[in-house]
């Protein structure tokens, strides 16, 4: 090379380098990620034994990569370059995003201040959770089909129809455990049943033989909520979501409408409700799949406040250690219902109840002495809202979060009818099936009381910067 | 630590950029007098952060390096200071380092080989240590050229660390002959257009790595990495195509990285590759690719045991037996050496003799396919696997294709347009033809320079995107 534009070069490219180097080591790290919808790593801790085994110094270059500033920014270029690499020649265009590889759970960052023994090894709980969560993800991963303002991100499902029964014998065990109340099984297909091209049905399993499986196991005394087939009559409405895993608040409108009928129990149709959209929403399959044209193609989140029904909400929060475990809970503390976000925030479906690290009880003006205990993953948050014209309460429990003894919870309240609300992947898992079983079986915890917490939880998963505008204001007469 | 991560390009570089720099410009403050201390400050500087850098992924084993360059660096000397038993210390030198190499990265394999015939031998699952197979390899080359007297004996042990430990070439290569940079220990400079080559080289490799390399592992994965039995056969040529260009891009981009960081502290480095993707035969591939271990192995295995004066057929095989092995401890990869060792036997008696008289797109397609073939043998660790895959290349499958070989071929479209093309000696023939349609010189090197400028930054920029996005992004040739 020519001496003078060797100088040339050396100095553009030093100026170039010198500013990413300013921006990477001197800026603050980037500690949330909107997209990914994830805490970032976090500096590790260290110790000679750490260092000796050489995992300190790959935790130092795993927080460097992963906490980089601007991130996201990065992050969304990085998505942009893959997805100019390929050309998307017809409408009915496909990807395969293979499924993330398994990430080892974090270790905590300091021992939790007196951890409520939920379980004796709940650490494990999360890894077979994921573990078993995923293995039921096929190996196809993610699909994302169509094109334009119409393409979607599908699931794809490994689950055989020989498989889930341990969900229906979980029912079982509740009719066997409670005999006096309705016990019911829901288990909530997800959107590859509905909307998988037909070119692409190789990849996934078909849902509806797993779902009958599992009613096919159910106690006779447990009575199954089928809405499969009323999701598939309305597929062609927003019942599902297009960037997120989750199903749409109308779907599961569609669901509760069964669910009623078999519960025997008054329903309201949507005329007694108020629509609500948040616009420009982009769920977590684009974190998932990192397909940028998922984030170029959101949708309206869509969702339904009851108007003609009073009804008040308490909240007891859980706190949570960087392992996942409750760390402590709040005094019940009354709150909104739903939460009202901004357009374009990504965290949306967090609109009921703010989330899942919480238990939550809703008392309606409703009067026919039912009382129900929902007993959900996050795709079981949108049915409750549904309900406040059909119950007098509604107590709902998530899978991952409840510490009490809920034998003792059910005579204390009440409560006439149990519904199973899980997801089908979530249902697949033995560790979901495990954690219910444990709510009857473990002793009342010795709970440490911590501050009310919002939504903003520290270790929230999704709601550390995506809080909610305002709480809709329920209906108190 | 591997380059292509963003803590070395964005910590570590600028900390030994900052630290060499200090040491050159102690060097010439202090303006030593004695000829091996003249690099002192900076070569102290080198051999730190190589320290550092391999210590970063191998706490323990950065020891077992240490000692490994002691004990060479004593046989060295023992070998250089006395004639009588000169060979027998450089038979015990090559005891020693073919002894570490055999114990860290085949014992496993030598269990495993022994179970196999019955007998009831536990495998010692001994971690394997990064980069063991380059810097014994150049222990050895370095031992057997002061036994040859063609390189002078290193009596400075943290020179001789320096020479096999430097990171630039540590963990993947190429394999430098100390003959080579020996010289360049004390007395090296890089000028203004060594450092500006060194520097776009470095960022050709991590282009080369990051951009192509790391996006053609998703899409052989794709193919190769699961459910095997539902591959179809387009779906198997693309995989293993898609691979092919993925190990290219591998292993020559961290060639030239090391190349370029070498350059710009002023070591001249051999090339390691050289469009092996464009030969004529078998024989010109093993000429053009990984050149390094095929010298090394050529001048110090195939001609010590008589090359083509005596039973050249054994030592051929002898040779790629070991070549194979030294691509991994497992029975494909010596089964891969000796394919390709049979057919370079073959060729000298038939294809090199006629190849004047067949036009070259034939040679090309036959050395592509023979390749080809062989990229399938070394991927595939396992048997099974690679009985199912090698049915499926040959149509012994239930599909021809399948929605996945059909959308990848769309969905990666210009991945694979542009990794055909890189792998042609694209720059040589836009360069001769630049000089053909702008005959002036300095406009010339106007156009030149602006396109370095432009095609280096966006290099830089898109690489650093693509390794936040990045989440496993370890070389392959590392596990050597």
């Amino acid at each position: 090379m020519h001496r003078k534009s060797s100088l040339i070069y050396i100095i553009l490219i030093a100026i170039v380098f010198v500013v990413i180097v300013i921006v990477f080591d001197t800026f603050p790290r980037t500690r949330l990620s909107q997209l990914e919808k994830r805490e970032l790593a976090s500096f590790p801790p260290f110790s000679w034994e750490s260092l000796a085994d050489g995992s300190f110094t790959g935790k130092v270059s795993s927080w460097f990569s992963d906490s980089e500033p601007f991130r996201d920014e990065l992050m969304t270029l990085c998505m942009q370059i893959k997805h100019y690499i390929g050309i998307t020649p017809t409408e009915d265009n496909i990807k395969f995003h293979a499924p993330e590889p398994e990430k080892p759970a974090p270790k905590p960052k300091k021992k939790a201040r007196k951890p409520i023994d939920v379980s004796e090894d709940d650490h494990s709980e999360t890894d077979e959770n994921t573990l078993e969560e995923n293995a039921k993800i096929a190996n196809a991963g993610i699909i994302v089909v169509g094109k334009g303002d119409n393409v979607r991100a599908l699931m794809a499902f490994g689950g055989s129809a020989t498989g889930c029964t341990e969900y229906a014998e979980v029912a079982n065990y509740y009719k066997q455990t409670f005999p006096h109340v309705n016990i019911y099984c829901m288990v909530i297909p997800t959107s590859i049943a509905y909307y998988c091209p037909e070119k692409v049905k190789r990849y996934t399993n078909p849902q509806l033989p797993t779902i009958r499986n599992v009613f096919a196991h159910l106690n006779p005394s447990v009575r199954p909520v089928n809405i499969y087939f009323i999701l598939k009559k309305h597929k062609s409405e927003d019942i599902f979501l297009r960037t997120d895993h989750h199903w749409a608040p109308l779907g599961a409108y569609y669901a509760a409408q069964i669910f009623a009928k078999v519960a025997h129990v008054p329903f309201r149709n949507l005329s007694h409700y108020e629509q609500h959209v948040v616009h420009r929403y982009v769920g977590s399959m684009y974190g998932y799949s990192k397909d940028i044209a998922l984030k170029n193609a959101p949708e309206d989140f869509v969702y339904y406040v009851p108007t003609k029904v009073k009804y008040t909400t308490t909240y007891t929060d859980y706190t949570l250690n960087n392992n996942y475990q409750i760390a402590g809970e709040s005094k019940p503390k009354e709150g909104p219902f739903f939460y009202k976000y901004k357009d374009g925030n990504g965290g949306a479906y967090c609109t009921m109840m703010g989330g899942d690290t919480r238990l939550t009880q809703v008392r309606t003006s409703t009067r026919n002495h039912r009382r129900l205990i929902i007993l959900k993953d996050s795709f079981g948050n949108m049915l409750p809202g549904y309900l406040f014209y059909s119950f007098e309460e509604i107590h709902v429990i998530d899978g991952r979060y409840f510490t009490q003894d809920i034998v003792q919870y059910v005579k204390e309240h009440h409560i006439t009818d149990i519904l199973f609300a899980n997801n089908i992947f979530s249902a697949y898992g033995k560790s979901t099936c495990n954690k219910y079983r444990r709510f009857i079986k473990q002793p009342p915890a010795d709970s440490t009381i911590v501050s009310p917490v919002t939504t903003s939880s520290d270790s929230s998963l999704i709601t550390k910067s995506l809080n909610p505008e305002t709480p809709l204001t329920p209906n108190r007469q | 630590m591997v380059f292509s991560d963003l803590f070395f390009l964005f910590v570590f570089i600028p900390a030994f950029i900052l630290c060499y720099l200090l040491g050159s410009l102690i060097d010439r403050t202090l303006l030593n007098k004695d000829v091996r201390r003249t690099h002192q400050a900076r070569n102290m500087a080198l051999v730190v952060f190589s320290f550092i850098f391999y210590a970063w992924g191998e706490p323990v084993y950065v020891f077992l390096m240490l000692c490994c360059v002691l004990a060479n660096y004593i046989i060295g000397l023992l070998i250089d200071h006395q004639e009588a038993h000169r060979k027998a210390a450089l038979v015990v030198g090559l005891i020693v380092n073919i002894g570490i190499l055999g114990v860290f990265k085949y014992a496993n394999f030598f269990a495993e080989t022994l179970q196999l015939t019955g007998l009831n031998i536990s495998s010692p699952n001994i971690a394997l240590p990064i980069g063991i197979s380059f810097y014994t390899f150049q222990s050895i080359s370095y031992l057997i050229d002061v036994y040859r007297k063609e390189s002078p004996v290193q009596h400075r042990f943290i020179d001789l660390l320096l020479y096999i430990s430097m990171f630039p070439q540590l963990i993947a290569g190429p394999i430098v002959r100390y003959g080579t940079i020996a010289d360049n220990i004390h007395r090296r400079h890089a000028s203004t257009s060594d450092i500006a080559y060194g520097i776009q080289r470095f960022l050709i490799g991590l282009g080369k790595k990051v951009i192509l390399a790391n996006q053609l592992s998703e899409l052989s994965d794709l193919f190769l990495k699961n459910n095997l039995d539902s591959l179809s056969v387009a779906g198997s040529w693309m995989g293993i195509i898609a691979f092919t260009l993925q190990i290219y891009f591998d292993f020559s981009g961290y060639s030239d990285m090391a190349i370029g960081m070498g350059r710009c502290l002023g070591f001249k480095f051999n090339e390691n590759f050289n469009h092996p993707y464009c030969c004529t035969s078998i024989t010109d591939f093993w000429r053009r690719w990984h050149i390094s271990l095929g010298s090394f192995f050529r001048d110090y295995l195939y001609i010590p045991l008589g090359g083509n004066r005596s039973h050249q057929a054994l030592n051929i095989l002898i040779v790629w037996f070991l070549t194979g092995m030294w691509h991994g401890a497992s029975w494909n990869f010596i089964i891969w050496g000796l394919y390709f060792g049979l057919i370079v036997m073959v060729e000298k008696y038939t294809l090199l003799k006629i190849q004047k008289y067949i036009p070259n797109i034939f040679l090309h397609l036959y050395s592509m396919l023979l390749v080809i073939i062989g990229w399938g043998i070394f991927y595939f660790e396992d048997f099974s696997s690679m009985v199912t895959f090698f049915n499926a290349l040959v149509g012994n499958t239930k599909e021809l294709t399948d929605l996945l070989s059909e959308t990848a071929l769309f969905n990666y479209f210009w991945l694979w347009i542009a990794a055909i093309i890189l792998s042609l000696p694209v720059f040589s023939g836009l360069s001769f033809l630049l000089t053909k349609c702008v005959p002036n010189t300095s406009f010339r090197i106007g156009i030149v320079t602006t396109a370095k400028v432009i095609f280096s930054i966006a290099v830089l920029v898109l690489s650093t995107a693509l390794l936040v996005g990045a989440t496993n992004n370890a070389f392959i040739y590392t596990r050597f």
